[in-house]
């Protein structure tokens, strides 16, 4: 059923999909590969130039680290960051704009002036406030970077989610009886999780960004485990001698951050002409109505 | 015979890389001053057939064939076959507000059209004022500054109608350009395109899927069934000698027998001084309305839409999020004053099936699940109970049980509508409210809706609260009549007395507009 659904995705989104999956393997596994530990200094090998002959394959660092098995580290750090991060916020982001759209009327309001206030504020600011106040951690972490990004994902649901409410599928289920909670959890959620897992991947590229960005300003976790963003820092200080240590971790960065985001707007667009082509008219078996508006839209 | 205006040969649409065709091999032909119509059920091909002739298939489809037009030979698809649209060609849609120009007035859309067509500059307004006089719009001065969404759809067909008129072509192609419409005005669209076809001596080739309306309306009528002409020959004989069976079938369908009145005389449902209005709307959705329906009985709410039918149902099944006036009860139980929890029970014994057979399913549940839902909202039975019951409700309403586990998208449209029936019956109800169920269905699935219907009426004793604009479907199920405008029940009464010798006005002016279907049933009974 799986490899069925693989195969009617689009080109790009699949070739993103194939490539991600190779560097979270790479991340994985990739450390093996190497003889080398990422926090154990080779004296032997101060910023060497990459090289097959001493088994730094990717150079050191100007205290003789390993850059390819740091920079595999660095990933899965970031993946793993990016990934929960947006967890979270995909756990938030669909209840809150599940319930607001399908509620409506006052609470619905309330809601959404709610959000307007949370984008208002400089999240940034209030992020790194906490991260220097408290104790860092994996946990503060991902709350801060989830609660960042859910923002955007909560105003798409409801908005689904209000046209849903309005589906007579949607009216046979509340004439029958059905709670609140039994057509949010029946009706409302399982038709909003296709759209939701689309928006998840651009939001798993944001998440990555911000997790980058809190890293270069020294806000991620705590030395010596690093993020691709504190690679990037600490590249930056040794541009002149060792120009891989900062090379590697951004082109790292940059192919991660540009599958998700290009296998995020392949859904979006495949999601969109097959919500077109699927209008309900009635006559959807007629090949002629069904396929027009999808190819004229 | 004379040359036809249009002629098509062998005209064959077959998906790129496919070998049999989607459609054909079709001929057909039409004359000038001559009305053709196509019919057949949705998915027969009849939009295809009228895309291919104006060249707007999908990319992915390819026609082939010989056309002639005007007694010249033109390759389909060719830049030739391109310029005869807007041209010689003009087109009529189905969706008149889809058509328009959401964002430009009716003036500058129809100016636009005219100066493709070669009006000089100073010439634009008179001529586009000329149309909409054809069209037998009033007032088209002030006409000219509106736009789509403050028409009304008849209106908007009208000015679509203009617009095509705007090239001068010699062949009109209209496809179901009526079926988005109220009986009343579509009637009034298809007088002007009958006159249109007198006057200016156009071709019409006329798409649709209603019987009645293609009898008074075409000369020549061609039958189409999955891709294939099954038949084609004059209207007179088609309607009253057809020989192909699939003929035969779709005009059975359109008799719907007269249902025997049945009365029990107790009460179940009764609304008094129900009354709705919306949220800054200035006067009521639904004036002070009193209804009441017994046990076993159907009472029929017929009106065109916009006139608080739907309105009604709804404040009966309490799915408006809009507080109503008036007293509710169901069996002497005020379900008006309840609160929500209170009221769950109550909506036992309540079923609704609505319009659109598709949206009223979850896309991403089974026909299994869906039916047994109220069954699981109430907590009725274990897991293998619901699913017992849902093979026994599939198996009630016709349909075979070993498909309990498919997936809305694989049921067709009366399929589907049989499950949303399944699933209003899973907690034996006493009452179904049905809105406006049978209007999307074609012709065959609506008779066997209204069979399945009837059929359920008497065998459980149900009670029918039936809203439909369809007065045939009113009057194959229903033993009382209440006709509905701008809000209010203006007339109500045995079915058979509201139909025979209406009383109010607007009621014979809602039976006016479909004397076209007695028209042809008495062609089909000559």
């Amino acid at each position: 059923m799986l490899s069925s659904a693989l195969r009617r995705l689009p080109p790009t989104a699949l070739a993103c999909i194939g490539v991600l999956v190779a560097l979270a393997l790479l991340a994985l596994a990739g450390p093996w590969l190497s003889a080398y530990a990422p926090e154990h200094p080779d004296w032997n090998a101060l910023s060497a130039a990459p090289s097959f002959a001493h088994g730094h394959w990717l150079g050191t660092d100007a205290i003789g680290r390993d850059t390819f098995v740091r920079a595999l580290y660095g990933l899965r750090l970031s993946l793993l960051l990016g990934f929960g991060a947006t967890a979270i916020a995909l756990v938030i982001g669909l209840a809150y704009g599940a319930s607001a759209g399908y509620l409506g009327g006052r609470s619905e309001r309330w809601m959404m002036r709610g959000l307007d206030v949370l984008s208002a504020l400089p999240f940034l600011l209030i992020v790194i406030l906490l991260l220097t106040l408290f104790e860092r951690s994996l946990w503060l972490l991902l709350a801060a970077i989830g609660g960042y990004v859910w923002i955007d994902l909560a105003r798409v649901m409801r908005a689904e989610a209000a046209r849903l409410r309005e589906q007579p599928f949607v009216l046979a289920a509340r004439a029958a009886g059905a709670s609140t909670l039994q057509i949010l959890r029946w009706h409302v959620v399982p038709n909003l999780l296709g759209l939701a897992l689309v928006y998840a991947s651009l939001l798993a590229a944001q998440a990555i960004l911000v997790e980058s960005f809190l890293g270069f300003l020294g806000l991620s976790i705590d030395q010596p485990s690093a993020g691709l963003g504190t690679l990037l820092q600490e590249g930056t200080q040794e541009l002149d001698s060792a120009p891989w240590t900062l090379l590697v971790p951004a082109i790292l960065l940059v192919v991660t951050l540009a599958c998700f985001q290009q296998l995020g707007d392949a859904l979006r667009d495949w999601l969109d002409v097959r919500g077109a082509a699927n209008t309900p008219d009635g006559s959807a078996h007629e090949p002629a109505s069904a396929t027009i508006p999808a190819t004229s839209a | 015979m004379e040359e036809s205006l249009l002629a098509l040969r062998d005209l064959r649409v077959t998906v790129a890389g496919a070998t049999t065709p989607l459609l054909g091999p079709l001929d057909l032909d039409v004359a000038a001053g001559e009305c053709l119509a196509i019919v057949g059920e949705s998915g027969a091909g009849k939009s295809l057939t009228t895309l291919a002739l104006l060249g707007l298939l999908p990319p992915q489809l390819r026609a082939s064939g010989s056309l002639r037009v005007e007694g010249r030979d033109v390759a389909l698809g060719s830049r030739e076959h391109i310029t005869l649209r807007g041209g010689t060609l003009a087109w009529v849609p189905q969706d008149a507000l889809a058509a328009l120009h959401p964002l430009r007035s009716v003036g500058a859309q129809l100016r636009e059209t005219l100066r493709h067509a070669g009006v000089v500059r100073e010439a634009l307004r008179a001529e586009a004022l000329a149309l909409l006089e054809r069209v037998e719009l009033p007032a088209a001065d002030a006409l000219l500054a509106r736009y789509p969404h403050e028409l009304s759809g008849g209106q908007r067909q009208r000015v679509c109608i203009a617009l095509a008129l705007a090239t001068k072509p010699r062949c009109l192609l209209a496809d179901e350009p009526t079926s988005a419409l109220d009986p009343r005005v579509g009637r009034g669209i298809l007088n002007l395109l009958d006159a249109l076809r007198r006057d200016l001596g156009l071709a019409l080739l006329l798409v649709s899927h209603d019987l009645p309306l293609v009898a008074t309306l075409a000369q020549r009528v061609l039958v189409l069934h999955r891709g294939q002409c099954v038949e084609t020959g004059t209207t007179a004989r088609v309607f009253t000698a057809p020989s192909a069976p699939y003929t035969r079938e779709l005009l059975a369908a359109e008799h719907l027998d007269s249902a025997p009145p049945v009365q029990s005389g107790v009460l179940l449902l009764s609304a008094n001084d129900l009354a709705v209005r919306y949220p800054r709307a200035t006067r009521d959705a639904l004036a002070p309305t009193t209804i009441a329906l017994h046990r076993g009985e159907c009472l029929a709410l017929v009106g065109e839409s916009g006139s608080g039918k739907s309105t009604l149902a709804r404040a009966v099944l309490r799915l408006l999020r809009t507080p109503t006036r008036g007293r509710i009860t169901l069996d002497g139980v005020d379900i008006g004053a309840l609160g929500p929890r209170a009221l769950r029970p109550m909506r036992r014994r309540i079923g609704v099936v609505f319009q659109d057979p598709f949206a009223s399913l979850d896309p991403r549940q089974t026909a299994a699940r869906i039916i047994a839902e109220p069954l699981r909202i109430h907590g009725i039975g274990d897991a293998a109970q619901q699913r017992e019951r849902a093979r026994e409700l599939m198996r009630t309403v016709g349909l075979d049980a070993n498909s309990l586990d498919r997936y809305p998208h694989q049921f067709s449209g009366g399929q589907c509508q049989r499950i949303a029936i399944a699933r209003a019956l899973a907690t034996d109800p006493d009452l179904l409210v049905c809105d406006e169920a049978v209007s999307a269905l074609d012709a065959r699935s609506r008779a066997a809706i209204l069979q399945l219907l009837a059929r359920l009426k008497i065998e459980r004793g149900l009670a029918l609260l039936f809203i439909t604009h369809d007065l045939d479907a009113a009057r194959a199920l229903a033993d009382r009549i209440a006709v509905m405008q701008d809000g209010e029940i203006v007339e109500t009464g045995e079915a058979s007395a509201v139909l025979s010798a209406p009383q109010h006005p607007y009621t014979r002016e809602l039976l006016a507009a479909r004397l076209m279907s007695d028209d042809s049933r008495a062609l089909a009974a000559s």
